[in-house]
């Protein structure tokens, strides 16, 4: 559903001064996210690998690890099949997105890195998993072009709400 | 972006934009919390009460903000029209999601209409604890899933 239905809105003019103080305490809502933010503000300079990548292989990993445990625990069904098509969804958004910036170039198959699914996977490590995924999302925030932004941040906030739903 | 955050002393008109539609929703989202109590059970009304403390948190932070840029913060409306009148427990539960839902597509929309980093920084924030209340309030309303995949996606 799309409900936005409180609000139709226009919007007064006005200067536009803005002392350092107040847009610091508009920051300080964000101490967690200002830390993720700083912490990888040079890390994203051009030049490098699109970003989008390593966070849509990230999805995948966690869609994998998600069907592993459900293979290993088939009870946890219906407590996963959720999260795992939400970070399925999370992957193909990505992944559209790193073709379009790429010039529509497939998105090349991002090799299943770093982490194979551990032997005995459990829920610990699924909202681990989560929440890395969520850290190194919102770690984009800080710089990436309007274009790609929204989509990133609500991979963020949707991986931080399953980490906290199935904790 | 470009200036080092030390020399700013101002953001851009489409920030200023940008923060008074969020401040419209939280104006909205205030008054759905405080619609909705009298429906809830007990608990449901603490967590409805929560809810709007962040809120208020939130709409006073922008309204400060915008005040110290010179901008005149938009005003609360004297109501809102629920999509969904709220009659029971269940309608207003619902009204929750749409309060939450809407104010998550005004954050999201502000990441993608300014690049300053404290305003992103907040915006982040903001998406992100509005997605966690909005999923308390999709589960307990019975949504499914209960966490939405695109947070703030209208």
């Amino acid at each position: 559903m799309s409900p936005r239905g409180l609000v139709s809105l226009p919007v007064p003019a006005g200067p536009v001064r803005l002392t350092r103080r107040r847009l610091i305490a508009l920051a300080a809502l964000a101490p967690v996210a200002g830390a993720a933010l700083s912490a990888c503000d040079g890390a994203s300079g051009a030049g490098g690998p699109d970003p989008l990548i390593a966070l849509a292989r990230a999805a995948r990993d966690d869609a994998e690890l998600i069907g592993a445990l459900i293979t290993a625990t088939p009870a946890l069904t219906d407590r996963l099949t959720a999260v795992r098509q939400a970070r399925t969804d999370h992957a193909i958004a990505l992944e559209t997105e790193v073709t379009r910036l790429a010039g529509g170039t497939p998105a090349p198959a991002t090799p299943a890195t770093s982490t194979a699914p551990p032997a005995a996977p459990t829920t610990a490590t699924l909202t681990a998993a989560l929440k890395k995924s969520a850290n190194d999302a919102g770690g984009l925030v800080a710089t990436l072009p309007a274009a790609r932004v929204g989509l990133v941040a609500e991979v963020a906030a949707s991986c931080a709400s399953w980490m906290q739903v199935l904790s | 972006m470009i200036r080092p955050a030390q020399q700013r002393t101002s953001i851009d008109q489409a920030s200023i934009d940008a923060l008074q539609d969020v401040l419209e929703t939280e104006h909205a989202a205030l008054w759905a919390y405080s619609l909705v109590v009298a429906y809830l059970p007990t608990d449901l009304a603490k967590r409805a009460r929560d809810d709007s403390d962040a809120h208020r948190r939130l709409r006073g932070l922008i309204e400060q903000t915008l005040s110290d840029v010179g901008a005149r913060p938009v005003s609360a409306l004297p109501s809102y029209k629920p999509p969904t009148p709220v009659t029971d427990a269940a309608t207003a539960q619902q009204l929750c999601v749409v309060a939450e839902t809407d104010t998550l597509a005004a954050w999201r929309s502000m990441l993608e209409r300014t690049s300053d980093k404290p305003l992103r920084a907040a915006a982040l924030e903001a998406l992100v604890s509005g997605t966690a209340r909005c999923t308390q309030w999709r589960t307990s309303a019975g949504m499914t899933p209960v966490v939405p995949t695109f947070p703030g996606r209208t």
